[in-house]
């Protein structure tokens, strides 16, 4: 697959005219494009296990027989689903704010209150992932477990959520994946991450005398790269995980 | 040791037991046979408590237990049940899903646990399959696991939901030896089967049940050969080729 | 004792739980938009004044959605294709022709220009195919963001000239005609593949061709199949043209009600407008979709259609 990347990115070149390893280029770009990815790492670190622990918590919540609980935790996760994540994103960043109290209210907590929104986002998914996991355990494991005298907590403790959370594993490679991508959202919020930083440094390129248009192909092919090199490594280390816990007869999840 | 009386149960519009009463004594064996959809699940369910009865009572050792004030995880661990399908822990092993009960609800210490679960393992014949997660045993061993898993618990009582039902031909013989030499160690059995062959071995006595009632009661050369009703006849004869 | 009475107030409970469940909603959203409208401001004549704008600017994004959505649809079901056929490894391929051909040959020299002719064909299928895999993943891979800037930088770049509307529009609908492309192969290769197993066995032993079988057995219940995915896709995809907003030139509904926020300082209502309509379109489309495959489901059968159309 390296070997098709390298081949790929060859053509690429040739058809629009750019050197990818320009050195000029990078003696500018290279601090941007280094600082966005370290930026992009950081807030991954807080999104997705943000994400992870509200769509599981909703998850759960939603397959509970109280329906005061479980409608308007369905309502929260339909608008989730419903809006494009990028309107939510943009009037977080302008509305949020104004919600807390004065004192919080520095430069950069709007694109904070919009990290913590993606986050909400990516739960809703999340909540539909392992409401899916937890029904997918057969119906009769609760059964069993109960038979020997355990309580539904014990239960589902011991037996369905250790079955329900493998299962959710596939999926939920998927939609990390997505919240990789979705970090580029805050550009549009002022966030300097990887493709923040990247449309600022291309936007420079565009409007300062002297400059090589070309140099924008090779700036997004970069940032396209390392994007999908950051996607691969998220699905296959749930992947990993998913294999090392694998058991052998749970069906998979359709979501 | 287990007495139901004058059980009901309604699904919305379903009238399932429509005023079921049994009994079984200490180291007794009793069949229950009949077509399907005449409740006998349902029975079984309502006499571990899995299903709570509309009405009626149910006794364990004289003691009524399907009260408000009663746990009904405390009646489980006191009578044991196996499933139709099976249902062993996907995720443990075969020595797991035996020893889980006794650590987790009995409190057993861990290494006791593994040795009566070994020694569980060993008595279904399943000795060297201990390590073996459930996907990888055939629908006999799988059931033998459940029935070790059972046992684990100690129970004084154990019930069996047509436990062979869902096995391939060559698995029944197995588990039916297996559930034969339980009943021969004495324990207390109540069995739903369709396994005509062990039900006049095994049991001491054969219930009929159809349509949410029992309809006729007795020992299996009475129910087999000299059936009294109508219907217990005409299964009998569908059943008996 | 349980009794009819129990059943009573069980019943009486749900009741009781549904009706609490409807108050603690309506509740809960009555006192987000009493505390977001008193925060913010709520001016339902700006409300009652603009819609017909955003209107507008929703159906320009269903316009995008919609071409880019059907020429991707041509792109997904070709590429889905090329997907769904086995291939196996090319060395192994080579090895069990190699010894076809010289069995075939019976002793004397294989035909040396049959045998390259296999190989080369395999080959182009072969690579066909991984080109495809490439392009699919590389769709799925990178940030829809990327992939509109990139196209759109490229249209700056050859067609300087070209006014920025147009500039935004051509990048916009081919970077999106190119993502829904992707994501669409995948749920035509999982339809195919799904079907085609046994059935193409079955359907060649009552005696139709490799194409017949396609035609008549597999493509049949594939479309079947597909249909509850690809509705989703559409919505994703008209999600997904909001991103179209980092263009800037394109009045679509996101980038319409982000200027009209700040433009005229009616931030909430702008943001209750759009995301209004996105809910109005998006929620009875994908409830619909759900029900359908809620009543048409085949237990085993069923597509895990990876997240549709995504940023």
């Amino acid at each position: 697959m390296a070997v098709g990347t390298i081949l790929f990115i060859l053509v690429l070149q040739t058809v629009l005219r750019f050197n990818i390893l320009d050195p000029v280029l990078w003696a500018l770009y290279f601090p941007s494009f280094l600082d966005g990815i370290v930026l992009t790492l950081r807030y991954l670190g807080i999104i997705l296990p943000l994400s992870a622990v509200i769509g599981f918590t909703v998850g759960w919540a939603r397959i509970a027989p109280f329906r005061t609980l479980s409608w308007p935790l369905s309502v929260f996760v339909d608008f989730f689903r419903g809006v494009p994540p990028i309107i939510v994103v943009i009037f977080a960043a302008v509305l949020g704010p104004s919600l807390l109290p004065a004192r919080f209210r520095s430069q950069d907590i709007g694109i904070i209150i919009a990290a913590l929104t993606l986050a909400m986002h990516s739960g809703a998914y999340q909540s539909e992932i392992f409401r899916a996991g937890f029904m997918s355990v057969p119906r009769g494991q609760l059964e069993a477990a109960q038979s020997l005298g355990m309580t539904r907590g014990a239960a589902m403790r011991y037996v369905v959520l250790p079955q329900a959370l493998r299962l959710s594993i596939p999926p939920l490679a998927n939609e990390f994946a997505v919240v990789v991508k979705d970090t580029s959202l805050l550009a549009i919020v002022g966030g300097f991450e990887l493709f923040g930083s990247s449309f600022i440094f291309e936007q420079q390129i565009l409007f300062s005398p002297g400059n090589q248009l070309s140099w924008i192909f090779v700036v997004w092919t970069a940032v396209a790269l390392v994007y999908f090199v950051m996607t691969f490594a998220v699905t296959e280390l749930l992947n990993a995980i998913d294999r090392r816990y694998h058991v052998k007869g749970l069906e998979a999840v359709t979501v | 040791m287990i007495r139901v009386e004058e059980l009901q149960k309604r699904f919305g519009a379903l009238h399932v037991l429509k005023g079921v009463n049994l009994e079984v004594q200490k180291g007794e064996v009793l069949v229950i046979i009949g077509p399907s959809g005449s409740g006998k699940s349902t029975l079984l369910r309502c006499i571990n408590l899995l299903i709570e009865p509309d009405s009626g009572r149910v006794f364990l050792d004289g003691t009524q237990v399907n009260r408000r004030d009663i746990r009904p995880e405390w009646v489980r661990q006191q009578v044991g049940m196996v499933f139709q399908s099976f249902n062993l822990f996907a995720h443990l092993t075969a020595l797991q899903n035996v020893t889980l009960g006794p650590v987790r609800v009995l409190g057993t210490d861990a290494a006791a646990a593994e040795a009566q679960g070994r020694k569980l393992l060993d008595r279904v014949g399943l000795a060297d399959k201990a390590d073996a997660y459930p996907a990888q045993l055939s629908g006999g061993q799988q059931q033998r696991v459940a029935i070790a898993r059972a046992l684990a618990m100690n129970p004084k009582a154990m019930l069996f939901d047509e436990p062979t039902s869902a096995l391939d031909p060559e698995y029944i013989r197995e588990v039916l030896d297996v559930m034969a030499a339980l009943a021969r160690d004495g324990m207390t059995m109540i069995v739903v089967t369709h396994e005509m062959g062990f039900a006049s071995t095994a049991a001491k006595r054969i219930l009929f049940m159809d349509a949410g009632r029992i309809i006729e009661e007795g020992s299996p050369e009475e129910i087999f050969h000299r059936p009294k009703q109508e219907r217990t006849r005409m299964f009998v004869g569908k059943i008996l080729r | 004792m349980p009794s009819a009475s129990e059943n009573q107030r069980r019943s009486r409970v749900r009741i009781v739980d549904i009706l609490l469940a409807i108050l603690v909603t309506l509740g809960i959203l009555a006192y987000i938009l009493d505390v977001l409208a008193l925060r913010w401001g709520l001016s339902t004549t700006y409300i009652a004044k603009s819609y017909p704008n955003y209107l507008k600017a929703a159906w320009i994004s269903l316009y995008v959605t919609t071409i880019a959505y059907f020429i991707g649809m041509g792109i997904g079901f070709v590429l889905g294709w090329a997907r769904s056929v086995q291939t196996l490894p090319l060395a192994r391929v080579m090895a069990a022709r190699r010894r076809e051909a010289v069995a075939a040959a019976d002793g004397g020299s294989p035909g040396a220009g049959l045998f390259l002719g296999t190989v080369f064909v395999y080959s182009i299928k072969y690579y066909v195919r991984r080109t495809a895999d490439a392009y699919v993943a590389i769709i799925r891979g990178t940030p829809l963001f990327v992939q509109i800037v990139f196209v759109w930088s490229a249209v700056i770049v050859f067609y300087p000239r070209l006014d920025p509307l147009f500039q935004g529009l051509l990048s916009g609908v081919i970077a999106l005609t190119a993502n829904t492309g992707g994501y669409q192969s995948e749920i035509f290769r999982a339809g195919i593949q799904t079907v085609h197993s046994g059935q193409v066995e079955a359907a060649r032993a009552i005696g139709l061709s490799r194409w017949g079988a396609m035609r008549y057995i597999v493509l049949p219940q594939a479309v079947r199949l597909v249909i509850p995915p690809l509705t989703n896709e559409y919505i994703g995809l008209l999600k997904a043209s909001s991103l179209l907003a980092v263009v800037g030139s394109v009045p679509e509904l996101t980038t319409f009600g982000r200027s009209e926020a700040f433009q005229t300082f009616h931030i909430f209502e702008a943001f209750a407008l759009v995301v209004g309509i996105y809910l109005l379109i998006t929620f009875p489309v994908s409830k619909v979709v759900e029900w359908i495959e809620r009543r048409y489901r085949v237990p085993g059968l069923g597509i895990q259609a990876p997240r549709t159309a995504r940023v």
